[in-house]
């Protein structure tokens, strides 16, 4: 028998009063599948995001968040199912530590206070925040309240994460922790679907690309094939990112995209090279 | 010659005894693009501040040392473009011309600037969009022309390109340097530093609030960056690949070296 998906999108479509956001979006993500959804700026992304969130009602079509209609379900149910980081999440904080902030979600979840307790904790840590959980939101950086806005919808331990641009003014090191939790994550069976534009946190952190070009799903493949694939992301306004470039250009064993890989087929390759 | 420069600037915000900034130096000339570099929290968009006289005259707090400003009007482009909206329009024309308005132009050449700064972002089709409903990279880019159409000689933008999708970042860059080229100074804050290896003429790294290093955009694939996490990706797996030194900073430098 095959199981539920996690999600499911049943020829979904959406317009903002005349303008057509979204027209019979259909995909599927297993439990444990990690899903980047790309596209340019305008494509319906985001749309997307809050039509699975609840937040928007598909104008035709059917999301499925396991097996409950997000069309049957008020937001606040469906976060039992579904965790959302939404694009502007650095200016959604308003708890007075980032602790409470966090805590917020599985609180108003209605979970016992030490269920909330344990999962805030985890959630801080997963982020490598726990250092950090007695400051004032607005003390911080943008970059980092969005980590704490993350934490928050880690603490939900949905079986869904929906997350809008997770990592846009993130540094280096930020960025590997977002990567970390999220496989940690997956890796328990939480499905993912990810907008967005950082094709190098993409590769790193996730495997299936699905492409949204004017409002209609346009490509769907593993990230590994796509993003080797210049032809196939330019006309959808995306670009190699400068590992994949680089595994094409120096035509690397495998096209590796991932950094660990390419420094492994680098180091390799190289030995044989010594002009490198 | 449009130049700014902030010499020797240390800022308090208020109620802070730690600096925000402390002794930073740095300039950029009309024709050059100078990236700021940094881990999150290093004081890039607090130097973006200061050199837009925003800090302190607007945030409060407490400054030390000079900002010197030749050559003309500055412009900033927030990292957050919904911080910038002004609220006051309801449509994206009427947004652009919102700070070209404000300084009191006759109206042709407000609507001169306007129409000039939406076709170079690429979103005159949006012109009668309502700002509140566009997307957040087009949002991003509405914030970005209704600076441009004040026609500033020093642009500063922290994290211009954060919302955009790929293509439209490079267009961005591409943009930057067209007006750099025209003799604007330009000044921007960004994490994407392999587009800056390739777009910048010089990079500014901050640390701490501390210029910890200041050069070419070659500094962006030197072992001291890469070592900081502030390395180009191509850098960085060089360097994790144990090939030598120097590191190539971006994919087109890797090609050469391998041939």
């Amino acid at each position: 028998m095959a199981l539920t998906p996690a999600l499911a999108l049943d020829r979904v479509s959406f317009a903002y009063g005349p303008i057509a956001a979204l027209t019979e979006v259909s995909f599927a993500l297993a439990p444990g599948e990690r899903a980047a959804l790309l596209g340019r700026n305008g494509a319906g992304k985001s749309t997307v995001a809050r039509l699975i969130a609840g937040l928007l009602r598909p104008a035709a079509g059917t999301v499925w968040v396991g097996d409950w209609d997000t069309g049957h379900h008020p937001p606040e149910a469906l976060a039992h199912r579904v965790g959302s980081l939404f694009q502007h999440a650095d200016q959604q904080l308003f708890g007075r530590t980032l602790a409470d902030d966090v805590r917020f979600g599985p609180r108003a979840l209605g979970l016992p206070p030490p269920e909330v307790e344990r999962r805030a904790a985890a959630a801080l840590a997963a982020l490598d925040l726990d250092p950090l959980a007695g400051e004032h939101p607005y003390d911080l950086a943008p970059a980092l309240r969005k980590l704490a806005a993350l934490a928050g919808t880690l603490a939900l331990e949905p079986s869904l994460l929906v997350l809008d641009e997770p990592t846009a003014g993130l540094d280096r090191e930020l960025r590997a922790r977002v990567v970390r939790a999220l496989l940690a994550r997956a890796s328990v069976g939480v499905a993912l679907l990810v907008i967005t534009h950082d094709l190098t946190f993409a590769a790193e952190a996730l495997e299936r690309g699905l492409v949204l070009d004017a409002g209609r799903l346009s490509g769907d493949a593993p990230l590994a094939e796509l993003l080797v694939a210049p032809s196939r992301l330019e006309p959808v306004g995306l670009l190699p990112p400068p590992i994949a470039a680089l595994a094409t250009a120096l035509a690397l064993p495998g096209r590796p995209v991932r950094e660990a890989d390419a420094r492994r087929v680098l180091a390799r390759v190289a030995h044989v090279r010594p002009s490198a | 010659m449009t130049r700014l420069a902030l010499e020797r600037v240390s800022f308090w915000y208020p109620a802070t005894d730690l600096p925000a900034l402390e002794d930073v130096s740095l300039e950029v000339g009309g024709g050059e693009i100078v990236a700021l570099v940094g881990r999150v929290g290093a004081g890039a968009s607090s130097v973006l501040l200061v050199a837009a006289d925003l800090a302190p005259r607007v945030t409060g707090g407490r400054l030390r040392g000079r900002v010197a400003l030749t050559g003309g009007r500055r412009g900033l482009v927030l990292a957050s473009p919904w911080t910038q909206l002004s609220g006051m329009a309801f449509t994206v024309w009427d947004e652009v011309a919102f700070g070209p308005a404000n300084l009191g132009w006759p109206r042709d050449e407000i609507t001169q600037h306007v129409e000039r700064a939406l076709t170079r972002l690429g979103i005159a089709a949006l012109r009668a969009r309502d700002p509140a409903t566009v997307s957040g990279g087009e949002l991003a880019r509405v914030m970005l022309a209704g600076i441009l159409a004040m026609d500033p000689a020093v642009l500063l933008c922290d994290e211009p390109t954060g919302a955009l999708d790929p293509v439209g970042a490079r267009e961005v860059w591409r943009l930057l340097r067209a007006l750099a080229d025209e003799g604007r100074a330009v000044l921007v804050a960004t994490s994407d530093l392999d587009a800056a290896a390739a777009a910048a003429d010089r990079v500014v790294w901050l640390e701490r609030g501390r210029v910890a290093g200041a050069g070419p955009r070659a500094l962006l694939a030197d072992e001291a960056t890469c070592a900081a996490g502030l390395g180009t990706s191509v850098a960085s797996v060089w360097r994790a690949a144990g090939l030598a030194l120097p590191y190539p900073a971006t994919v087109a430098e890797a090609l050469a070296r391998w041939r």
